[in-house]
C-alpha cells in the first residue's frame, strides 16, 4: 500500500483488522467471563415440577415482561367503564406502544441527530423509559 | 540538536500495513488451504474479498456504545450453541419435560454448565439488545436511510421476546405452568378474534401437552429461522449504509 493511500485511510478511521478485531476479541471474551462467573454463582433454577391442579398464590412472568404486566394490571382501573374494558383498553395500549415503536423514524421527521436539537423527542424517550421501569418495579414489589 | 539529529537518522520507511498488522501471516494461514492464493482464489477472486473486508476503516466516532449490537449478536450465537446441546437430552412431553431438564441439570456432564449458560445468555441479551436500542434511538441512527432497518430491529426485539416467552414454559415447572397460563390469557382479550387467538397459541383449550409441543417447535425451529432471516437483513442494510456518522 503506498504511503499517501495509508493515510488518507488512517484519517477515515481505526483498522478493522487487527485493531477493532482485537477489541471486538476483548468483548467476547469480557462476555464469556461474565456469564460464566453469573452461572457459577447463581445457577439457572430448579423450580417444582408443573401442577395444573394447585395454582400458586403469586403468578409473575419473567421480569422483562413485568412491565407489560404490571401495565394490564393497572387497566383495571378502567373497569368503571364496563366489564370489557380493563383487558380490551389493557391490550390497546400495548399495541400502540409497539406501533409507535415501530413507526418512530416516520413519525419524528426532524432530521437533526443530536440530542440537544431534538429535545421534543428525547423528553418522550427519556419519559417512556421512566415509565418502563417503574412499571417494572411496580410489577415486581405488588 | 542531538535530539534532532537522531530523529533525521530514523528510517524513513514504514513496514507495510500487511507486514505490521499480521495480515500477511493470516493470508497464509489460509493459504495453506488453497484458499488464497491457490486454484480456488484464481476463480473467485477471495484475497480480494478478504482484503476489502479486513482493510475496511471503522471511524474514529464509534465508541463502546456502538459495542451492544454485536455482544447482542455473539449471545445469540452462545444461545444456538447451547441450545443444540440443550436438544440432546431435552424430551418435550409433559411426563418428560421436567425429568429431562433435572437430568441435564444433575447428571449430564457439564450440563449444568450448559444450561445455565443458556439461561443467563438469554436475559443478557434481552438487556443488550435494549440498551443497543437505545443507542440507536439516543444516537438519532433511526433516521433516514436507516428508518427501515430500525423496523427490521423493532421486529428483532419481538423475536427476541418470543424466544424468552416460548422457552420459559419447557422445563413445564410450575412457574412455567402457570406463568404461560396467564400469558396466553392475554391474546383473549383482543375483540372478536381473542377467543380464536388464545386457542391458536395453547393448541386447546387450556395449557397442556398440545402447547408443549407448539412452544416447542416456535422456540428451536420456527423463531431461530426466522430471526436469521431478519438478522440477515439488519446486517445486510447495516454493511450496505455503513455506521451512522459522528453527532
Ligand atoms: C437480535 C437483536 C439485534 C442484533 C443482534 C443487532 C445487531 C446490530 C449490530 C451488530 C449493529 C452495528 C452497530 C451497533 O452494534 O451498534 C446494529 C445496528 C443497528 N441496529 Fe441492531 N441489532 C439488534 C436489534 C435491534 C433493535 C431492537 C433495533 C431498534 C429497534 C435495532 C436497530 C439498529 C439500527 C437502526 C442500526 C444502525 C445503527 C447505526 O448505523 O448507527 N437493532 N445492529
Amino acid at each position: 500500500m503506498s504511503a499517501k493511500l495509508e493515510k488518507d485511510w488512517r484519517e477515515e478511521g481505526e483498522p478493522f483488522f487487527p485493531n477493532h478485531m482485537l477489541d471486538q476479541g476483548m468483548v467476547v471474551f469480557v462476555t464469556l467471563a461474565i456469564l460464566v462467573t453469573l452461572v457459577m454463582f447463581f445457577p439457572a433454577p430448579m423450580e417444582p415440577p408443573a401442577d395444573p391442579f394447585e395454582t400458586p398464590e403469586h403468578i409473575k412472568p419473567e421480569w422483562y415482561f413485568l412491565s407489560a404486566y404490571q401495565a394490564l394490571k393497572v387497566a383495571e382501573y378502567f373497569s368503571f367503564l364496563g366489564a370489557w374494558a380493563p383487558k380490551a383498553l389493557g391490550i390497546l395500549m400495548q399495541a400502540v406502544g409497539i406501533l409507535a415503536l415501530i413507526l418512530l423514524p416516520f413519525l419524528d421527521k426532524n432530521p437533526e441527530r443530536h440530542p440537544r436539537k431534538r429535545p421534543v423527542v428525547i423528553g418522550i424517550g427519556i419519559l417512556a423509559l421512566i415509565l418502563l421501569a417503574a412499571l417494572t418495579i411496580w410489577g415486581k414489589l405488588s | 540538536m542531538v535530539e534532532q539529529e537522531q530523529k533525521e537518522t530514523k528510517p524513513q520507511t514504514q513496514p507495510s500495513f500487511e507486514q505490521r498488522s499480521g495480515l500477511r501471516e493470516l493470508f497464509e494461514l489460509f493459504s495453506l488451504t488453497g484458499f488464497v492464493y491457490g486454484p480456488l482464489d484464481e476463480r473467485l477472486d477471495i484475497r480480494d474479498a478478504l482484503e476489502k473486508n479486513l482493510k475496511k476503516p471503522v471511524p474514529h466516532h464509534v465508541n463502546w456504545l456502538f459495542c451492544f449490537g454485536g455482544i447482542s449478536l455473539f449471545l445469540f450465537v452462545v444461545q444456538g450453541v447451547t441450545g443444540i446441546m440443550l436438544l440432546m437430552y431435552y424430551r418435550p412431553t409433559v411426563a418428560e419435560a421436567y425429568k429431562s431438564v433435572v437430568f441435564i441439570t444433575n447428571n449430564v456432564p457439564f450440563g449444568w454448565l450448559v444450561r445455565g449458560l443458556h439461561h443467563w445468555a438469554a436475559n443478557l441479551m434481552i438487556i443488550m439488545v435494549f440498551l443497543h436500542m437505545a443507542r440507536v434511538f439516543f444516537y438519532g441512527a433511526y433516521k433516514p436511510p436507516r428508518d427501515f432497518n430500525w423496523v427490521t430491529g423493532v421486529i428483532l426485539l419481538t423475536l427476541t421476546l418470543g424466544f424468552g416467552f416460548t422457552g420459559y414454559l419447557l422445563p413445564w415447572s410450575q412457574i412455567s405452568y402457570w406463568a404461560t397460563t396467564v400469558g396466553t390469557e392475554v391474546p383473549a382479550a383482543v375483540p372478536f378474534i381473542g377467543g380464536f387467538l388464545s386457542t391458536l397459541i395453547r393448541g386447546g383449550q387450556a395449557v397442556g401437552q398440545s402447547t408443549l409441543t407448539r412452544f416447542f417447535a416456535v422456540h428451536v425451529v420456527i423463531l431461530p429461522l426466522v430471526i436469521s432471516f431478519f438478522l440477515l437483513g439488519h446486517f445486510f442494510m447495516i454493511r450496505k449504509q455503513g455506521i451512522s456518522g459522528p453527532l
